[in-house]
């Protein structure tokens, strides 16, 4: 018990004599995980919103004319015979201008001028769930061209292929910012500790000269790498997490946002950011006092 | 008070030690020397004889260039780290060059020996008033020790090698700064704890006042060479009498 209130007033001791050099190190470390942790957050509600997309994608046939009941069975055995489809459904002239009427709702007078047969008729393709390919659904979309009447496909690949394009930069953004995140964590807390023991080097010595074991000596340093780990790590997160809520609530209603159900981490991934910062700060300070203390 | 030699196991012993600094000083050479348990040892010679290389290779700040040095029955040359520093939990050295934190009261650098050893800081205040009382530097207590006299900063060294109750304390020229009345209390603190604490305590001196009269065993160092002292300087002493 002893033992732990020296090993305790020792770190403190420690902390007090550079604590301009402590409070430094500290916003770096805080930086680094908002930084980092920023990145790993866009790019894991990336990831989950290109899972959503990847689940209703559809292929749309516009038809440049109507299909009518009798022919529908041949149409979608075709279909069926290409690939395996989820569902598929059609849709008349009429069937897409209610739809969009009621998408319109109250403004739905500008239709008025327009008569129901604005819209061209379409056939949506639901394709299996495990059609997530680029590819497939590109080589699908040219078949579907193939059919007779239609006109158009729109399979929303290009703009999958896009947001594929981004989530795989993110992805190297948010490597490079880990690794800037170790890079200056280790960095930052061997030099502040480097101080530390310079500011400290007559005291250690006579300490030495006194007998102290090398646990009474190394614990503290290891203690305040630690706690720059600790302390660094919450205060990054804590600071993503307001920047977070301000975000969604200046930009929450039915935008961007909406569509990607932007989200926090989970606790799980909060504690394992949080246990990263701990374990490089203390590796940090392990590596400096290995190298700076001979006891 | 003297012990019977020849029964006790020595708690130090030198078995032919050579001392040499690099490139060719030799500070001691040959020097067998067997210290026991509960002994006052006075070492004596002149400047740059080797009494302080002596006192540094008994707690391990210098190795030995040849020769074996045991202490409670380890040889020094086969303790490991860890057991090094745990030895010196156990001996208080006054340096001669004191060693003392500057800027710290007398009150931490004195605790600071106590403190290595996880003691209370309870246990620690009650030790370090009674041996500053002892030394008469009570008023001195929460000054800073850089700004103390000379004789008050080895009076403080001494208090930090004595904080423990070392069963070894190895006091380095402790009274080189010291008015007559100061040696005394030093003197009064080395008989304290020797009989209280039954100490082995080991003064490097070239102080002859403080041991012309004892009747403890007086060594002299000369050219790095330990040999008995001779009749304990008799002209030396005639010469103060004088
Ligand atoms: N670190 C060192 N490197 C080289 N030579 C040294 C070193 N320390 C001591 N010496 C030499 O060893 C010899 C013995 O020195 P030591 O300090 O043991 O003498 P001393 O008896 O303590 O002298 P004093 O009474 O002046 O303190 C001297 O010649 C000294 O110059
Ligand atoms: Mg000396």
């Amino acid at each position: 018990m002893q033992f732990l209130a020296y090993i305790l007033r020792q770190t403190g001791k420690n902390l007090r004599q550079t604590w301009g050099t402590q409070v430094m190190t500290l916003l770096t470390v805080t930086l680094s995980v908002l930084i980092f942790a920023f990145f790993f957050l866009i790019y894991t509600n990336m990831i989950r919103a290109s899972q959503r997309l990847g689940d209703d994608v559809r292929l749309i046939v516009y038809l440049d004319q109507e299909v009518t009941e009798q022919m529908r069975p041949g149409i979608e055995k075709k279909i069926r015979e290409f690939g395996p489809v989820e569902k598929i459904v059609f849709v008349s002239r009429a069937e897409a201008f209610s739809r969009l009427s009621a998408q319109l709702d109250k403004e739905k007078d500008v239709l008025a001028d327009l008569g129901p047969d604005f819209l061209p008729p379409s056939i949506e393709v639901y394709p299996l769930k495990n059609l997530h390919d680029l590819t497939k659904i590109s080589q699908f979309s040219d078949f579907l061209l193939s059919l007779p009447h239609a006109a158009k496909v729109q399979s929303g690949s290009d703009w999958l292929r896009r947001f594929g394009y981004f989530t795989n930069l993110l992805r190297v953004v948010v490597l490079l910012s880990g690794g800037l995140l170790i890079i200056t964590m280790t960095f930052i807390i061997s030099y502040t500790l480097r101080l530390t023991v310079l500011s400290r080097q007559g005291e250690l010595e006579i300490l030495r000269l006194l007998g102290a074991t090398s646990a009474y000596i190394r614990l503290p340093l290891l203690l305040e790498g630690m706690m720059q780990g600790f302390l660094g790590s919450s205060l990054g997160l804590t600071a993503l997490y307001f920047l977070y809520q301000y975000i969604a609530s200046r930009f929450s209603g039915p935008g961007f946002l909406r569509l990607f159900d932007f989200a926090f981490f989970p606790v799980e991934l909060t504690g394992a950011i949080l246990l990263a910062g701990v374990v490089l700060c203390t590796a940090g300070s392990l590596f400096s006092i290995r190298r700076f203390i001979r006891i | 008070m003297p012990r019977d030699a020849s029964t006790d196991k020595p708690l130090v012993e030198l078995v032919n030690v050579t001392k040499i600094y690099p490139p060719d000083i030799i500070a001691l050479e040959d020097v067998s020397l067997r210290i026991y348990k509960g002994e006052i040892l006075f070492l004596t010679g002149m400047s740059g004889a080797g009494k302080t290389t002596l006192i540094k290779l008994i707690c391990c700040l210098e190795n030995p260039t040849r020769g074996v040095i045991e202490v409670a029955g380890r040889d020094l040359s086969r303790i490991s780290p860890a057991g090094v520093q745990r030895m010196r939990q156990k001996i208080g050295v006054a340096y001669q060059e004191f060693r003392l934190l500057e800027k710290q009261t007398v009150l931490q650098n004195i605790a600071m020996a106590m403190e290595v050893t996880y003691a209370s800081t309870k246990a620690i205040h009650a030790r370090v008033d009674e041996l500053l009382a002892l030394l008469n530097l009570s008023d001195k207590r929460d000054k800073l020790a850089g700004e103390l006299s000379r004789g008050e900063q080895q009076r403080v060294a001494l208090a930090r090698a004595a904080a423990n109750g070392p069963s070894l304390l190895l006091a380095d020229e402790p009274t080189g700064n010291l008015d007559p009345v100061a040696t005394e209390l030093v003197i009064n603190l080395f008989r304290h704890l020797n009989e209280k604490n039954g100490s082995t305590i080991v003064v490097a001196t070239h102080d002859p006042s403080i041991y012309a009269e004892t009747e403890h065993r007086v060594m002299m160092l000369s050219n790095g060479q330990l040999s008995a002292h001779p009749n304990r300087a008799p002209r030396q002493i005639d010469l103060f009498e004088a």
